[in-house]
């Protein structure tokens, strides 16, 4: 059974950073309307991306020989939330700095590294992530998509859907088989940095229900890949990718994914807004829960920062941070829905819409609901 | 410190205060080689200064007491005590023996009727009216009543104060850190005999903990045990440079709790099936007090309210400003 989580501050060198980030949003921040913002990490805007790196803070973990910014989980912590707080569109190298890049410095060779992640923090070279095929979601070892050893280099066949970007993207890091059948389930699995430029890729933008492109379907029919493409051991795909799930499930982008139209709400109620009792409890009820959960995701930030692999406090964050999330727009649109007479600001009616459509796709990502709760379960002792 | 705490008050409670202690209290018995042995340990004194006599501890740092006393459903105000004697302290007085149970607050020309926690097992009633807090005798109280007995009235017809505090401690919020310790530390023992239960448990040729749908069911019990938790540790936090309970912070942990509370003891009493609700199941101790706790000194409502006034009538920050500057730990 997991243990306590005892309460953990940002050190202050850390928590020193968030005037700075401020001072550059406050005037690198394009003048977004909020349902936009509200787009979180799933705004794209590679200008922006560009403005962030040239201030150093894209590459935020990775190591200063391969342009990074060197800087521990607290850092990122404090960085990402101001970020995601304002609604920056920061989706072009989102990838690239919370995954990608710190897993080829984790797990890449020493010409991969070169390679990759001083253009990661340059803000030039974008990635997204094949891990869901059109068959294979929480099953994540069932993938079919396979690479077979051709020459010196690989052969690359399958599809592969829900890609984040890829339509956007200069590399993708696949998760394939590249050896042994699906039964073989875990094993023989690989990754591979794989270039979307080369000939048999074919990237589909797949239409979201508020008319953005935001994933894709990738295709791929006989894709060359270079022996360097593998990244990591062969074989050490599932491991690889445990590992690097572990480290995105209790960050701030599990907790703020509607802090805009919180913030919306709360600056009409702050002007004209009606101030009934009701929204005011409704107001202090989403801070409770938000104070409670940042509490926590802080605390498993410590335990990553002393080397421990919290993957079932991690898990529990997730679940209740995305749960969280999606109470948001439903409390708001009662709490709107609550006074007929009065009508609320376009741009909070906007942002609500937005929020209240794409939340069911928080309790998906990065995992769903069902399969966390599994962890914590197993967490627990009980499987 | 925080372990040592934590072990010497388990030892305590699990000696002074086994279920069987719990439930004879509960149904009229006494309590009085319960309190003595609390008296011993010295916790009581732990928020009264050094200077005083006392530990000259934090609430942060009495959190583990507070825990232990809801683990083991401890049917005595120890949280309510210590708060009272560090107050009496405070105002140099000497402090009350014996349990004092603490009342809510009323308004000064409220009737002399009051609700406390613990009443019948206390010899005084600390009773927060106006600006003033009173120490009475508790009134002679009717018969025993076991589902009704945590949490009293109790009417003066002519109150006689044996001493009075003026000022200087917001009871509403003490009050309500005291019930959200303890309700804390009940979640905790809830949790655990939970999961043991569901893995002792067999029906259909298996421990009922293999059943996915029991296993959702408690993963989600484990995410509002460990919240409600993360709420008493940031409620237990002094506002930054002071000493005392912070209002802000009380407000937000009492409210989380007080949430947590409703789906985990819907959660456990579903896995224990109806074996809660019997005499002999301690589970009911435990949910007892998540339910008295919700309604003593102010509900989720109530403090909904504080808070979300507060950020309203604040400076124009964000929500995430607001959680950061005002109910973000300082310091751990
Ligand atoms: C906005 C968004 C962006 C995404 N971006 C990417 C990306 O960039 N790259 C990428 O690879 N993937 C991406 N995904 C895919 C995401 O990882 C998958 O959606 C997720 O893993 C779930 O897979 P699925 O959609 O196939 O659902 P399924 O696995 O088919 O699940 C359907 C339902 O069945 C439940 N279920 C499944 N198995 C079990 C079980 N064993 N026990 C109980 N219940 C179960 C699930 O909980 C769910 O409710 C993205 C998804 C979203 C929503």
């Amino acid at each position: 059974m997991i243990g306590n989580l005892p309460l953990a501050i940002i050190p202050p060198e850390a928590e020193a950073l968030r005037a700075e980030v401020r001072e550059f949003l406050r005037e690198a921040l394009p003048d977004l309307p909020p349902d936009r913002r509200a787009r979180s990490w799933m705004g794209f805007d590679a200008d922006f991306s560009r403005r962030l790196a040239a201030r150093g803070w894209v590459g935020l973990t990775l190591r200063k020989e391969y342009g990074g910014a060197a800087l521990g989980p607290f850092a990122r912590y404090v960085i990402v939330e101001e970020l995601l707080a304002a609604g920056a569109p920061v989706s072009a190298h989102w990838i690239g700095d919370r995954q990608s890049g710190p897993l080829i410095q984790r797990f890449g060779n020493e010409a991969q590294r070169q390679f990759h992640l001083p253009r990661i923090s340059r803000g030039e070279s974008f990635f997204c992530i094949g891990m869901s095929e059109p068959n294979t979601g929480s099953d994540l070892a069932s993938v079919t998509t396979r690479a077979v050893r051709d020459g010196d280099g690989w052969r690359l066949n399958g599809r592969k859907i829900w890609t984040t970007n890829a339509h956007h993207s200069h590399y993708m890091i696949a998760l394939v088989r590249s050896s042994g059948v699906p039964a073989d389930r875990h094993k023989g699995l690989s990754q591979f940095i794989v270039d979307l430029s080369l000939p048999g890729v074919k990237v589909t933008p797949i239409r979201d229900l508020a008319g953005d492109a935001h994933f894709n379907e990738v295709v791929f029919e006989e894709v060359r890949l270079p022996a360097d493409a593998l990244v990591g051991e062969e074989g050490a795909g599932w491991a690889q990718v445990t590992a690097e799930l572990a480290y995105e499930r209790s960050g701030p982008e599990r907790v703020l994914s509607s802090a805009v139209l919180l913030d919306t709400w709360i600056d009409w109620l702050r002007t004209e807004g009606p101030r009934t009792p009701a929204s005011e409890a409704l107001l202090g009820r989403l801070l409770a829960h938000l104070a409670t959960l940042r509490a926590m995701s802080i605390a498993v930030t410590s335990r990553l920062v002393a080397g421990e692999s919290p993957i079932t406090e991690a898990a529990l964050v997730k679940d209740l941070g995305t749960e969280f999330e999606q109470l948001i727009p439903t409390a708001i649109a009662d709490a709107l829905g609550a006074e007929p007479d009065r009508v609320p600001p376009d741009g909070l009616l906007r942002t609500l819409a937005y929020s209240q459509a794409m939340a069911p796709s928080y309790s998906l990502r990065g995992g769903t609901r069902e399969i966390l709760r599994g962890m914590i379960a197993r967490g627990m002792g009980l499987r | 410190m925080d372990d040592l705490l934590a072990n010497s008050a388990g030892e305590l409670f699990t000696r002074a205060c086994p279920p069987e202690v719990a439930r004879a209290i509960r149904h009229g018995g006494s309590a009085a080689a319960l309190w003595d042995a609390i008296e011993e340990s010295g916790f009581l004194d732990a928020l009264v200064p050094e200077a005083a006599g006392g530990a000259g501890l934090r609430p942060i740092d009495t959190l583990p007491v507070l825990l232990a006393a809801g683990r083991f459903a401890a049917p005595v105000p120890v949280g309510e005590t210590m708060l009272v004697r560090a107050a009496f302290a405070a105002a140099r007085q000497a402090a009350p023996e014996g349990p004092v149970a603490l009342a809510q607050p009323v308004a000064a020309d409220a009737a002399w009727r009051a609700r406390a926690a613990w009443a019948r097992q206390s010899r005084r009633v600390l009773v927060p009216r106006g600006e003033a807090a009173l120490l009475l005798p508790r009134p002679a109280l009717p018969g025993t009543d076991y589902v009704n007995d945590t949490a009293a009235t109790m009417t003066w017809e002519q109150p006689e104060p044996e001493a009075a505090l003026e000022g200087g401690t917001d009871w509403l919020v003490a009050g309500a850190w005291a019930e959200l310790c303890r309700m804390a530390g009940a979640m905790d023992r809830i949790l655990e005999d939970t999961i043991r239960y569901a893995g002792e448990r067999v029906q259909f040729g298996r421990p009922i903990a293999g059943f996915q749908a029991v296993q959702q069911q408690l993963s989600v019990l484990t995410e509002e045990v460990f919240a409600g938790r993360m709420a008493a540790q940031l409620a237990s936090l002094p506002s930054a440079g002071e000493a005392s309970l912070d209002p802000l912070r009380v407000a937000a942990g009492k409210a989380r709790i007080g949430e947590a509370a409703i789906r985990v003891a819907a959660i456990a009493h579903g896995v224990l099936g109806a074996m809660g609700i019997t005499e002999e199941v301690p589970l009911h101790l435990m949910t007892e007090q998540l339910h008295r706790g919700r309604l003593a000194f102010g509900s989720e409502a109530y403090w909904h309210g504080v808070l979300g006034r507060a950020c309203l009538d604040g400076p124009a920050v964000t929500s995430l400003g607001f959680v950061q500057e005002r109910l973000a730990p300082a310091e751990a």
